[in-house]
């Protein structure tokens, strides 16, 4: 194991930590998205990431087959697999509600269909999207590629419109409300069915626009979805279910971690890192950081 | 009621049998090594169950699968280590790091500590990558010894590094293992882990430490687990540590179906599960970059309509047929209905 | 903030509004609730941050005020499980089966059938706790409770969802448990009827405090108190 700090300068430092940010937003994107669906569905929606891979590969199609721009590709790809979402709630997740073993399991086959079939059709080797934006960036004095920031300003801002639609809007404060208590929401005369197709629509959306995100800033492979999911699941133990803060602050620092640490310690490091840190605040606190009950 | 104990005892007695002459009448090396594979996927499917018991679910029983092999391979490769006390070693390394973590892990609510296995799981995994001086990094570790040669009274010597044999060796450590299991879950510990699954705060009320005892489980799994890897790193004779071996995201997965398509209620239905499950990857080889949706499609239709699993089947089949049969005998039986 | 003292081998009630904070204050007697600030002792020793499973070690037992029950056990295993105790540590413990276990079991199942007949479900052993009816679960309730052989028993509304019958015959078995066994009890309820002739002291909390405790007399002739419940409609 290395444990030698390598030589490095402020440069290689600030690139770890834009690319820590890049990495982190993406991660939240598919945390938000995982978070709703348990808080209102009470189920892991563990083929969230084939979603995000199949975003990746949608607006792949539609840029290189129609040659559409990157921005309307990536939106069509997003309205393409909420329907998506829609889809699955209504004929899969409707039906197994109460037990969720059976859910998971449903999930698990979800995935092997979605990621076989992506392999069957899209073939293994790796393929690119239109970047984001070209070229560096002078940010205080370093130069950044200019594709992370985007990549960043793009996942704040899908985050915030969430943040607002959660808290202004009827639907958005009565799927609030249904996360707490299931009842709760049908006082406001929406029924639990559309509560649950509305988060999994918005889920598989912003999954979607996260692998739009990274298959712009890095490459596209059928396989590409394993880590994020497991990423996002680990910002949501790690910020606390049901908090909304917590995947943010929890998602920078898993963000972070995965930046810097392989520049600083080395990769076996970059490994177990998170789970340490994972196991680290479990024992302190047992609901999260920011988690209740 | 010993009437019913006699048929499967009797059952299990054909099965166990069956077993035994698989590989003489197949006759085919091939075939004798998958049926190698199928008996460790056994063992970790009903492993896998053990910790359905207390009313938790793992998805990281791979990692230490990963742990016992890894720990096995190694002590056997480097140390000279005989193959059965690598073999147990693999477990008893598999178990401690499972009661290691178990006690953080085991605070946590349902499904948070199935997200935890998986990270676990993921980063045993991501360590055998990275750990180049230690476990050989990207390639994994090549070469791992058989098993040597025993000296039996009669037989004379027998080369456990053959595949016939090396069935057989496996044959019994899994058997031994299921009868392991399967005293533990009928013993005054399984009752206890079921009473836990039931309502934790009830059973905490009446002097039951919850966390030991659902630890205690864990890491018996976890030891299954670790000797099943270790199975494996001997049979295989090269582990790899890399995403699409048997140490990736999909073995648990399939695992998680084969219990479950199999029937989580009994103890036999991941032993269904296994076979049935692991001869349909074995049939559908030639097709395979479809086989992973296969399983999934069987997963998903099992899990929509039959989802107690396998087991359950005959149950419901019966009760289908029985509707449709007996008009008549409905009548009797009001007719005849006690006072 | 709540101070109370109860005395050994009495009945005493917890009463108040819904939301006064009385399971509350159960919960942290009994261990599923940590208090912030404060002490709990138990006989002369300090349990405020004793494990659940260890109070129980101490004689506390309790009914919750849903029925926990292990629903898929039958009435007798139920109680046996209350039983865990008693067992022991040692690995024949574990082993059911073998000739020395099966000893200690036969020994347990006798004991179990004579909690269950002290409750009144002697006839109901073999089923399935699931299948028993509201009242009779309760009962089991409180039968799962007496197998820890507690010298403290917590009780969390124990007559809900009871008729006439039921509510007589449970407070008839608390009273037993006091004469016959010393049991010190807590109580809290919200059938006036039942705590009034059942405790020998009450106190009564609102919002979290105390504002009222002593006799059943003195409790319906303070002022305070009906202020309290009627505030409250």
């Amino acid at each position: 194991m290395h444990g030698v700090v390598m030589d490095l300068s402020a440069q290689m430092i600030w690139q770890g930590v834009v690319n820590g940010l890049a990495l982190g937003w993406i991660y939240v994107l598919m945390a938000l998205g995982l978070t709703l669906i348990f808080g209102i569905m009470h189920i892991m929606q563990f083929a969230h990431g084939e979603i995000y891979m199949i975003g990746a590969y949608v607006v792949y199609y539609l840029c290189s087959g129609l040659g559409l721009l990157l921005v309307p590709a990536a939106v069509l790809a997003m309205l393409c697999l909420a329907g998506f979402g829609l889809f699955l709630e209504r004929f899969l997740f409707r039906r197994l509600k109460e037990d969720w073993l059976a859910a998971v399991v449903a999930a698990l086959g979800l995935t092997l269909i979605l990621q076989s079939g992506a392999v069957v059709v899209f073939g293994l080797y790796e393929r690119s999207i239109p970047v984001l934006a070209q070229g560096p960036l002078n940010i205080l004095g370093t130069v950044v590629p200019k594709d992370r920031v985007v990549a960043v300003a793009v996942a704040v801002g899908l985050s915030s419109a969430l943040y607002i639609f959660l808290k202004t809007t009827k639907y958005g404060q009565a799927m609030v409300a249904s996360a707490q208590n299931p009842e709760g929401a049908m006082l406001q005369g929406i029924g639990p069915d559309r509560m649950a197709a509305l988060c999994m629509a918005i889920g598989f959306a912003l999954a979607a626009a996260g692998g739009t995100l990274a298959g712009a800033l890095f490459t596209i492979s059928p396989y590409m979805g394993l880590s994020p999911l497991i990423k996002g699941c680990t910002i949501i133990v790690l910020g606390g279910m049901g908090s909304l803060p917590g995947a943010f602050i929890a998602g920078m620092t898993l963000g972070l971690i995965d930046g810097l640490v392989p520049i600083l310690f080395g990769h076996a490091w970059a490994a177990i890192g998170p789970l340490l840190v994972v196991i680290l605040i479990l024992v302190i606190k047992p609901q999260g950081l920011l988690g209740h009950e | 009621m010993s009437d019913k104990m006699g048929k499967g005892a009797f059952f299990r007695a054909a099965v166990f049998l069956a077993a035994i002459a698989a590989p003489l009448v197949i006759g085919n090396i091939y075939w004798t090594s998958a049926l190698t594979l199928i008996l460790i996927n056994v063992l970790l499917a009903v492993s896998l169950r053990l910790i359905v018991l207390i009313g938790e679910f793992s998805l990281g029983h791979v990692g230490f699968m990963c742990l016992g092999a890894y720990t096995s391979a190694l002590l056997t490769m480097k140390a000279g280590v005989p193959f059965g006390v690598g073999v147990v070693a693999g477990g008893v390394m598999a178990s401690l790091v499972a009661l290691a973590l178990g006690y953080p892990f085991m605070r946590v609510k349902g499904i948070y500590f199935v997200i935890l296995t998986v990270m676990a799981s993921e980063s045993f995994r991501n360590l055998a990558l990275n750990w180049e001086a230690f476990t050989g990094g990207f390639n994994g570790l090549v070469g791992i010894p058989a098993p040597g040669t025993l000296k039996f009274p009669w037989i004379g010597d027998v080369d456990f590094g053959g595949f016939i044999e090396y069935y057989y060796l496996t044959l019994a450590v899994v058997a031994v293992s299921l009868f392991l299991m399967s005293t533990l879950e009928k013993s005054r510990l399984g009752f206890t882990w079921r009473a836990i699954r039931e309502t934790d705060v009830q059973a905490g009320a009446v002097g039951i430490n919850v966390l030991r005892y659902k630890v205690i489980n864990f890491a018996v799994a976890c030891f299954f687990a670790g000797i099943g890897g270790a199975l494996l790193a001997h049979s295989e004779q090269t582990i790899s540590p890399q995403a699409g071996s048997a140490f990736g995201v999909m073995t648990t997965m399939y695992l998680l179906i084969y219990m479950v398509v199999g029937g989580k209620s009994r103890f036999s239905g991941p032993i269904y599960g296994a076979v049935v499950l692991s001869l349909v990857m074995e049939f559908t080889r030639p097709l395979q970059q479809v086989q992973p949706m296969i399983i999934g499609f069987i997963a998903v239709a099992v899990v929509l309509f039959f989802p107690d699993g396998m087991v359950s089947m005959p149950g419901i089949l019966r009760k289908r047929l029985s509707k449709t049969q007996k008009p008549f005998e409905v009548k009797a039986a009001d007719g005849a209905r006690k006072g | 903030m709540l101070d109370m003292e109860v005395e050994q081998g009495r009945i005493a009630g917890i009463i108040g509004p819904n939301g006064a904070g009385k399971s509350t204050a159960l919960n942290m007697i009994g261990g599923t609730l940590l208090p912030s600030k404060g002490k709990i002792v138990y006989n002369g020793r300090d349990i405020s941050r004793t494990p659940m499973h260890r109070r129980a070690q101490y004689g506390i037992g309790r009914v919750f005020q849903e029925n926990l029950l292990f629903k898929g056990f039958t009435a007798l295993e139920n109680v046996l499980v209350g039983f865990h105790l008693q067992r022991g540590k040692g690995l024949s413990s574990i082993f059911m089966n073998t000739p020395f276990g099966r000893g200690a079991e036969t020994a347990l199942q006798e004991k179990a059938r004579e909690i269950l007949a002290f409750v009144g479900l002697e006839s109901s052993a073999d089923e399935s706790a699931n299948d028993l009816p509201h009242g009779k679960q309760r009962l089991l309730c409180l039968a799962v409770a007496l197998a820890v052989q507690p010298r403290l028993l917590l009780l969390d509304e124990p007559l809900t969802g009871m008729n006439a019958v039921e509510v007589d015959n449970m407070l008839a078995l608390i009273r037993a448990l006091k004469k016959e066994k010393g049991t010190t009890c807590i109580i809290i309820e919200h059938n006036m009827r039942a705590v009034m002739g059942l405790c020998d002291r009450i106190t009564v909390l609102n919002f979290g405090r105390k504002i009222a405790e002593g006799t059943p007399e003195e409790i319906l002739n303070n002022p305070l108190v009906a202020e309290a419940y009627l505030g409250a409609d």
